[in-house]
């Protein structure tokens, strides 16, 4: 038989998808489907997997309720024998407790039920029970066949109590849900008893500690309510509150619920019946709870991509307005263009036109000197207006991207308390940016030296030195896409069009077109570049938080996959 | 204990005046939560001092069985169903109508106790639904009503008594009112005694815990009347008292209060305004996207060309009439009108933004994030207007005295003369030439001066003396034009310092101002 293994393996392939699931980004409907996936996982670890594996195993009951239902009461009265102990503290039962017969104790006390919690065995070991332990309580008291686990209560103060049981609920054969006369119509226990009927989870109700007077009327509304939530199977015991005997309810108030579970426990064909309506029902609810956890995945990926939307939509713009910076020609505008004046204005040019020869000298002399001629001083505003422009751009698409983070779903947690540091660019901007700009003004200067090499007109090159030359480039860059408007043209001295005139003078028309065109899509690669390591910092974000671009396909695969293993088993 | 407290009224006060602040600067819950507690203030407040205490709890806690018991008639049906109690209802000591404090608290089964104890006079008593059943609209009314009563019992009983739904729902929300709380562990009679006591000491282990160490923790049975005259004493006590409604306004204030408390930087330190270097950092960056460096290079070319016009050889003057006054074509001088000068480029705005920018951190820093939001919508909105102010800026300027320098008229006068002088000689050289032409050169004596013809030393002189005197001129003109340009730049740069004073450090030093007096006033609220 292969069937059964199939099953197994699809559903292990199964569970393995959902505790991979990437629920990292706080959007509104996370922490539901997390609780779906971790209820998911725990409920194929803790039942669905060992009862496949052996489904002759023991029935596995776990009596869960309220806090204060007397579930701990029931459970020693039930079986005649002081195994867990009751109070009048609540929480109670802190610790788990499982009783089984002294033969059906080699099947709970390996892993193959709860494999995540230790077992302890014997009295005495209140420390331990603690530590998130269940404990083992062999009693001669219970046939062979069926266990009986007292679980914590499902609505106390104690977080980690409330947990334990829900795990434990998952993990069972068959619920006997014990509420009381004064707490039926509780919203927390319905909550689980809706849980139960989704679940199909096989379900028996103890009505407990119902006073004398009231037990038909209170009998009768809980029925009709448990009819109304669709849970009318459920079998209704009704124990009434009786004064205690050395601890122990009166025998006839028990006596209707043991004689049920002792039919269970001898009658090897109503367990069997039991495990399969449990084991059929939680099969069937996975399929909806994995929906649930694929959506919630789904919405993830969804708000992942409207971060990174958002962080492409700021940078983009970034990368934009440099582009139009600097292709547009306004980065001649205003400081470069005053600078450009001087250089032209200060005669320099007009007279290295008309004596070549004797300027030649002076600014050959120059740049040997080392001395900062004009040209040099037209680097230096490029430069620092590129290096402006990149930053002021950057600083913007950050603080753009980290407030539309802020206001997204998902997007304020993963900002929280860096905003400042995300704000703005990072701390190495400056420096790398500038090492940039640099670099491309070597590229300018390479790309002059390498078309003016050979050309007739390399004499002319050499009488403004290659410096020269190179920012001259530079502003036809700037310029040649755009055409200065007359009026620039004149603010600038009209000096724009002599030198671009005299460049083309040097070059040749084509020649100064092309350098242009690869002087700028360099500096408009290394400003992309730039810009891609700065929104890095927010991609490197989300992929901490959303991996696994692929878990919605596999978790419908997990699905399909079971579902096909359970027709062919 | 302080030397004085302060007064419900002042404390609202302060809760209005943050509030008042808040509005239109914070997008924060808690603004709207402290606004519809000014709004509960001020209705609770005009409804008489009656004291309102509920009865709340969970179902089958005992609730309307207690409410019974004090109220001395079975004005509420405890029945075994769950849930059972729907609708509040209220019990009414004493004469004077509470009929208006009902209406507010919108209870409309009513019962009067007409001749009750006399302690308890002034007493409305509800009893709510259950707040834990599966029914959630009697959730929903606890919820409505615990925000509106002054005293709350809340009634548990030893099967329910920690149960996750009253304590972290209700009680631990209510931590700072501890003072307007009292817990009833009812159905103490189904304990012996020894388990009471262990069970109360618990439930005190569980206030304590969730911060409700002045909460009073009374054991009853409404079965059996175990505890009854206690509850009904310690009732009486805060019914006398009349301050009931008082002090849970007083703890509600003091809980919206605290919660502002979370947008407020105490540490943030005083305003002390943006520094000199950023306050001219900023200056400079705006002064250059507004165009000041082609203006002053406009009035520097602008000075000179007149200067040149006035000075220079009349013979060629004219020429510089040809081109245009390039000051007169950026179109300033008019505030109402927009000047010519070309946009910012995307150096100067990009310069321009970082500027702000830094302006807004500096002016941001240490405050809290809902502040550092509206620092920037302020400055976003800045942003928006700055070009436009910038523009009338630099159109309003007075760039300095536009008027031609006395020095200059001279010249100007001066080449006149220059240039007649030549005209005299040049005439005179053609009148000789006529006369020549007549034969008569002989006949009128030409003056020799050194040797030179009269005639011909005016015009070569007049003329070289003009071109000279020109050129002379022109470094002269140029210095001139060079001191208008510094004039105009100081005056420009000035201006442009204003408008970053109004425009964008005034807009964030008073959010900042605001801050603190919304500090001040959510602390006074607390206190």
């Amino acid at each position: 038989m292969t069937a059964p293994v199939l099953l197994t393996d699809a559903l292990q392939e199964l569970r393995d998808a959902v505790a991979a699931a990437p629920l990292g980004l706080a959007t509104p409907g996370r922490d539901a489907t997390e609780r779906t996936a971790r209820a998911v996982v725990d409920q194929v670890d803790d039942y669905l997997l060992p009862r496949l594996r052996d489904l002759d195993a023991p029935l596995l009951a776990v009596v869960g309720g309220s806090t204060g239902a007397g579930k701990s009461t029931l459970v020693n009265s039930v079986l005649g024998a002081r195994v867990t102990t009751p109070g009048v503290l609540r929480p109670t039962t802190r610790a788990p407790v499982l009783v089984c017969s002294p033969a059906d104790l080699p099947a709970f006390s390996g892993d193959r039920v709860l494999p995540g919690m230790p077992r302890t065995t014997g009295e005495g070991d209140r420390a331990r029970d603690l530590a998130g332990g269940l404990r083992l309580v062999p009693t001669e008291a219970l046939a062979p066949g069926l266990a009986l686990i007292d679980a914590p209560d499902v609505d106390s103060v104690v977080e980690a109590n409330r947990d334990l049981a829900g795990q434990l609920l998952s993990a069972a054969d068959l619920w006997i849900f014990v509420t009381t006369a004064a707490r039926y119509a509780d919203a927390v226990p319905w909550d689980l008893l809706r849980t139960a009927q989704e679940r199909g989870t096989a379900l028996a109700v103890v009505l407990d500690r119902t006073p004398p007077e009231a037990v038909t009327e209170v009998a009768a509304d809980l029925a009709a309510m448990l009819q109304r939530g669709g849970l009318g199977a459920a079998r209704l015991f009704v124990v009434e509150e009786r004064p205690l005997h050395d601890g122990f309810l009166p025998g006839a108030q028990v006596a209707q619920l043991r004689d049920w579970l002792r039919g269970l426990a001898a009658d090897q064909e109503q367990r069997a019946a039991v495990v399969r309506q449990t084991l059929a029902g939680a099969l069937e609810s996975l399929d909806g709870r994995v929906a649930a956890v694929a959506a919630g995945v789904e919405e993830q990926a969804a708000t992942a991509a409207a971060l990174g939307n958002a962080a492409d939509a700021a940078y983009d713009g970034a990368r934009q307005a440099v582009n139009e910076g600097v292709g547009n020609g306004s980065l001649l505008r205003g400081e470069v263009m005053a600078r450009w004046q001087d250089f032209v204005g200060t005669g320099e040019w007009m007279r290295s036109l008309q004596s070549r020869v004797g300027r030649l000298r002076d600014r050959l002399g120059a740049a040997l000197n080392g001395r900062p001629s004009s040209a040099d001083s037209l680097h230096g505003a490029l430069e620092s207006g590129v290096e402006t422009l990149l930053r002021s751009e950057g600083e913007r698409a950050a603080d753009r991207t980290v407030t539309a983070w802020r206001s997204l779903p998902g997007g304020g947690a993963l900002v929280a308390g860096r905003e400042e540091e995300l704000g703005t660019v990072s701390p190495d901007f400056a420096p790398v940016a500038a090492d940039e700009v640099r670099d491309w003004q070597g590229y300018v200067l390479e790309l002059v030296r390498e078309e003016g090499a050979g050309k007739r007109s390399q004499a002319r090159l050499l009488s403004w030195g290659v410096n020269g030359a190179g920012a001259l480039v530079m502003v036809a860059v700037f310029a040649s896409t755009a055409g200065l408007s007359g009026a620039e043209l004149a603010i600038a001295g009209g000096t724009t069009a002599v030198g671009q005139r005299v460049l083309e003078a040097v070059f040749g028309d084509a020649a100064v077109r092309a350098l242009a065109a690869r002087a700028r899509a360099d500096l408009d690669a290394r400003a992309d570049r730039l810009l891609a390591a700065e929104q890095d910092r927010f991609d490197e974000l989300l992929a901490g938080v959303a991996e696994a671009p692929d878990a919605v396909e596999r978790l419908r695969a997990a699905v399909a996959t079971l579902a096909a293993a359970r027709r062919s088993a | 204990m302080r030397a004085r407290e302060l007064s419900l009224a002042d404390r609202l006060a302060a809760l209005r005046e943050a509030v008042g602040v808040a509005e239109g600067r914070l997008e924060v819950p808690e603004v709207g939560a402290a606004r519809s507690l000014l709004a509960k203030a001020g209705a609770r407040e005009a409804l008489g001092d009656a004291t309102v205490v509920a009865l709340a709890g969970a179902t089958g806690s005992g609730k309307s069985t207690l409410f019974n018991a004090l109220s001395g008639a079975e004005v509420s049906t405890p029945g075994v169903r769950r849930p059972t109690t729907g609708v509040a209802h209220a019990t009414i000591w004493g004469e004077n109508g509470a009929d208006r404090l009902l209406d507010w608290l919108e209870v409309p089964r009513r019962h009067r106790v007409a001749d009750g104890d006399p302690a308890l006079d002034g007493l409305v008593l509800l009893d709510l639904p259950d707040h834990d059943s599966v029914r959630l609209e009697n959730r929903l009314e606890v919820d409505r009503l615990v925000q509106l009563v002054d005293v709350l019992v809340w009634v548990l009983d030893p099967q329910k008594y920690a149960d996750h739904a009253v304590h972290s729902r209700y009680l631990a929300p209510l931590a700072g009112h501890s003072g307007v709380l009292l817990v009833v562990l009812n159905q103490v009679d189904r304990l012996d005694e020894a388990a009471a006591v262990a069970c109360l000491a618990d439930l005190r282990r569980l206030l304590d815990e969730e911060g409700l160490t002045g909460t009073p923790v009374l054991p009853t049975s409404a079965r059996t009347g175990f505890g009854l005259p206690e509850l009904r004493t310690e009732l009486a006590r805060r019914v006398g008292a009349r301050k009931a409604a008082t002090d849970r306004l007083t703890a509600d204030a003091r809980a919206a209060a605290g919660a502002l408390a979370a947008h407020c930087a105490t540490d943030a330190g005083r305003d002390r305004g943006p520094d000199r270097a950023a306050r001219e950092h900023l200056a400079g960056a705006l002064a250059d996207a507004a165009g000041v460096p082609a203006v002053v290079a406009a009035v520097q070319r602008s000075a000179r060309r007149n200067g040149t016009a006035h000075t220079g050889w009349p013979v060629l003057r004219w020429t510089s009439k040809l081109r245009a006054d390039p000051l007169d074509r950026l179109h300033l001088g008019d505030e109402r009108s927009r000047t010519s000068l070309p946009q910012a480029g995307a150096v100067q705005r990009a310069g321009m933004d970082a500027a702000l920018r830094r302006a807004r951190d500096d002016a941001g820093r240490g405050l809290p994030p809902a502040w550092r939001d509206e620092l920037r919508r302020t400055s976003e909105d800045t942003e928006e207007r700055l070009p436009d102010q910038l523009d009338r800026a630099v159109a309003g300027t007075d760039l300095g005295p536009d008027r031609t320098p006395i020095w200059q008229r001279t010249v100007g006068g001066l080449q006149w003369l220059l240039a007649l002088t030549a005209l005299v000689g040049a005439l005179w050289l053609l009148a000789l030439v006529g006369l020549g032409l007549l034969q008569l050169d002989d006949v009128v004596p030409l003056p020799r001066v050194q040797g030179i013809p009269l005639p011909t030393l005016l015009l070569v002189g007049g003329l070289l003396a003009g071109l000279l005197l020109a050129l002379l001129c022109r470094p002269l003109v140029a210095a001139g034009a060079r001191r208008r340009a510094r004039t105009a730049r100081r005056r420009l740069t000035a201006r442009v310092a204003e408008v970053a004073d109004e425009e964008v450090l005034a807009p964030l030093s008073e959010a900042r101002a605001d801050h603190d007096r919304y500090c001040a006033a959510v602390g006074r609220a607390r206190s």
